[in-house]
């Protein structure tokens, strides 16, 4: 288990090799220059050509890409050009406030959907289920931007129980986790709830059925577990997209994570900035992926990891 | 069905397991957060669309980050709010030969951590930015100055390379104290200033807190600091706003749909006043069918800029005749001007020899996301005298890469600050092409403007230099190598309770410094 593990964690390596090039050639294939948005518009040519040398952008982009290759594998991601301070401070300040956004994201997420899927799958066709499936299409149906600003009127501004905007304390992470969960917690509620009702013509539950357990108790104390095993799989694949994907949400509260980080230093063809944000996602993605993975084994002792 | 009770046992178990971890989860995570107020009580909030990049006046280069600089660190002079250079740190200045400045420092002053300002902080400031090492924006806007000599500690002389009629403009930079860092090799992002304010907290993307420097004068019951705080949204600026969370918001900052809505908020205050951000379509002259003017001029008619003005804006522009606003002392809006005529256009078209089924013009427009709705506006309304416009929309850096290397046939963009008329330099006169690194992307090139805007740069009266740049102002007008379009107005919208703040055409927060706002503001509302 052990070596299987840290097999897995290897496989980081290539991975991550391979977003760096993607991303170290994306961002200079693009049109702009980090000289030009940092000189301005009255930059005489010789401060650029000498910021470019400066920056090594004169370089051949074979050249720059092995320096910064090199640089990387002594843990050096480089000076923001824009902000003029080390990557991995930049990424250390903004990256708590993305994971504890998406990890609160997440367990709101995963608070709503377990009792709504279960409410769904055990009373399929019956006022539960459209109950809880009408809250599922509403919550997938209302975009972040709209369902944002709708908590922020009623609870912040109506109630006076929640503040607007900006990271601090547990009160400030209610309304922007409630944001990124809501949508989640519909799809994992409905991933749920198909996946009870097809266990639910399973032979072992008709085997239950016939030792004299009711409909519902069958399909609960012996189909659940099972039943999990893809809301799983969607949880590890929706997390990393929690990571990646909040910066609607950092937007709409003012939230100081890596999403608008990235954002800005993308405008400003920061590339030592992006290429940083870019690995941090990455990784991020690939990691929560192994996680999940030890989570199958959990729920499924037959699955082993790859 | 003991087993199955023990495996249903098991589920119930587990399923808890999962929704007690992401209770706990959750309840870790904010306990990791620090539950700070943004600022003390009583310092008057401000929202701000994006985070300034940088404080140090050395390296500042975006608007925002300016405007918050501008509060920290004085500077020798200073422009007013008539766009006049005015003494700040130079009690007085003057000019003995036309490439010589002379500045008497006001003494007694005193850098926010109490140490006293002379002439060698000034000195040095000017060579921190020359130096190449500080990769500083400002060393660009240099480029004129030759030498800045220390007389004694309270007088210093600026000499020029050429007589250099808006030199004071080079004495507009915020000083910093001898021996400051090199911006980002410090430990604080900002060196202290002789300012109003001194920073009290930078945190990168969501607020600057500054509080009142100690050794500036100030007014007794002036607002004791500023929470600059840096909220994205703009419908979220806009609550802010109506419930008294955010005390004052300006021009970014307020969208203009949402101003009605704040204009019937009865604690809010709007203040609406003239604006110089310039609004314009560049010309391409590199191609042939825009170098007829007959061409430029059809497009220039076909343009409702009045309709536009009144329903996009909200009426929050005035229609412009040129680069120079009304305000300016230099301005002249006896020029050729371009009222909305479709029939005209098509006349002018038509004897440029294009028509709308045998000949089309088709041209290309460049713009950002920002800029689509315009895009798509002006589309129409050329569409109508027979011009095709394709949209072409890019993000920021790559428009501006675009706009740079002349890789466009028509552009939308603005100039923001504008104060001296040598812009007319920057922008017309054929040395200052992109290839040349300069800003006339167009390639305009007429040799009587490049006459006429060198003559005004080198012309030091002030007399003489208005009728230049007369002169300038008729012949961009009448060759159009940009189509005016409108000066955004200054909006302000704060609480009524707050007294002292004035407008300046530049958007500058200056007058915040000496504002009043009670103290049982509601300014951080905190969760109960």
């Amino acid at each position: 288990m052990t070596r299987q593990f840290l097999r897995r964690l290897a496989a980081l390596l290539p991975v991550a090799l391979g977003v760096v090039t993607l991303t170290f050639a994306l961002i200079h294939l693009v049109p702009g220059d980090p000289v030009s948005a940092m000189l301005g518009d009255y930059a005489a040519p010789a401060d650029v050509a000498q910021m470019r040398h400066d920056l090594k952008l004169d370089l051949p982009l074979w050249k720059q890409y092995g320096g910064f290759l090199a640089a990387l594998a002594h843990g050096d991601l480089g000076q923001s050009i824009s902000q003029r301070e080390p990557v991995a401070l930049l990424i250390r300040e903004h990256y708590p406030a993305t994971l504890e956004l998406a990890g609160a994201g997440l367990a709101v997420a995963i608070m709503i959907a377990l009792p709504l899927g279960i409410i769904a799958g055990a009373d399929a066709g019956g006022p539960g289920d459209i109950a809880a499936m009408g809250f599922a299409i509403l919550g997938i149906s209302v975009p972040h931007i709209y369902l944002g600003p709708l908590l922020m009127i009623l609870f912040s501004l109506d109630l006076g129980w929640l503040p607007l905007t900006g990271r601090g304390g547990f009160a400030h992470l209610v309304l922007p986790a409630v944001t990124m969960g809501t949508a989640l917690a519909a799809i994992l509620a409905r991933m749920l709830r198909q996946s009870l009702v097809r266990i639910g013509s399973a032979d072992y539950i008709r085997t239950a059925r016939s030792k004299g357990l009711s409909e519902r108790a069958a399909l609960l104390r012996h189909g659940l577990r099972n039943a999990l095993t893809p809301v799983i799989t969607l949880i590890g694949l929706e997390a990393g997209g929690l990571l990646t994907g909040s910066i609607v949400t950092e937007m709409i509260f003012s939230w100081p994570g890596l999403g608008r980080l990235l954002m800005t230093a993308i405008n400003n063809r920061d590339y030592p900035l992006v290429q940083g944000c870019v690995l941090t996602f990455a990784l991020s993605y690939v990691v929560v992926n192994l996680i999940t993975d030890l989570f199958y084994r959990a729920v499924d002792p037959r699955i082993r990891l790859g | 069905m003991a087993h199955g009770n023990r495996e249903s046992a098991d589920i119930v178990t587990w399923a808890k397991a999962i929704a007690y971890a992401a209770i706990v989860c959750l309840f870790a995570l904010s306990g990791c957060a620090k539950p700070a107020p943004l600022a003390s009580p009583g310092y008057l909030q401000i929202d701000l669309p994006t985070a300034p990049t940088a404080i140090d006046p050395r390296v500042t280069a975006d608007a925002i980050s300016s405007r918050v600089a501008e509060l920290i660190y004085d500077s020798l002079v200073r422009i007013d709010r008539t766009g006049a250079f005015a003494g700040d740190l130079a009690e007085s200045f003057e000019r003995p030969t036309p490439t010589e400045m002379v500045f008497h420092l006001r003494r007694n002053v005193r850098f926010s951590d109490g140490r006293p300002f002379t002439a060698r902080d000034v000195k040095f400031t000017y060579e921190s930015i020359l130096d190449p090492a500080t990769l500083s924006i400002k060393r660009a806007g240099l480029v004129e100055l030759a030498a800045v000599t220390i007389v004694d500690d309270y007088t210093l002389t600026m000499t020029t390379r050429r007589p250099f009629a808006p030199a004071l403009a080079l004495a507009t930079i915020g000083i910093v104290p001898r021996d400051s860092s090199i911006p980002g090799k410090a430990a604080s992002p900002a060196p202290p200033g002789t300012g109003p304010f001194r920073l009290a907290r930078f945190a990168r993307d969501e607020a600057v807190i500054l509080a009142r420097n100690p050794y500036h004068q100030s007014l007794a019951n002036a607002v004791p600091g500023l929470a600059l705080k840096v909220v994205p949204d703009p419908t979220v600026r806009a609550l802010e706003l109506s419930e008294g969370i955010c005390g004052f918001a300006e021009n970014d900052a307020l969208q203009a749909e949402l101003l009605p809505y704040l204009a019937a908020q009865p604690h809010l205050r709007i203040v609406r006043s003239p604006g110089s951000t310039y609004h314009y379509l560049v010309f391409n002259f590199r191609d042939v069918r825009l170098r007829d003017l007959r061409v430029r001029r059809a497009i220039a008619y076909a343009i409702d800029r009045d309709t536009i003005v009144a329903s996009m804006i909200r009426g929050n522009a005035r229609v412009a005749t040129g680069v120079l606003a009304p305000e300016n002392w230099a301005y002249d809006g006896n020029v050729t001007q371009y009222p909305y005529d479709p029939a005209m256009a098509r006349g002018l078209l038509e004897a440029a020899g294009y028509s709308a089924h045998a000949r089309p013009l088709r041209l290309t427009y460049m713009t950002t996301p920002e800029g689509l709705r315009l895009a798509e506006v002006i589309q129409a309304m050329l569409r109508r005298v027979g011009i095709k416009i394709d949209i072409h929309t890019n993000e920021w850096a790559t428009f501006y890469s675009d706009l740079r290397n002349g890789n466009f046939d028509i552009a939308s963009s603005q100039w923001v600050g504008i104060g001296d008329p040598h812009q007319y330099y920057e922008i017309f006169d054929s040395h200052m092409t992109p290839a040349a690194g300069g800003n006339n992307r167009g390639d305009y090139s007429n040799p009587r403007m490049d006459q006429l805007v060198e003559a005004g740069d080198a012309t030091i009266d002030p007399v003489v230099r208005c009728a230049i740049y007369r002169d300038v102002q008729r012949l961009s007008a009448a060759d159009l190598p940009y189509v005016s379009l409108w000066w955004d107005d200054n909006v302000a919208a704060f609480d009524r309770r707050l007294t002292g703040f004035e407008p300046y055409p530049n958007g500058s927060l200056l007058s915040l410094a000496a504002a009043v706002f009670p103290t049982e503001n509601r300014l951080v509302r905190t969760a109960p």
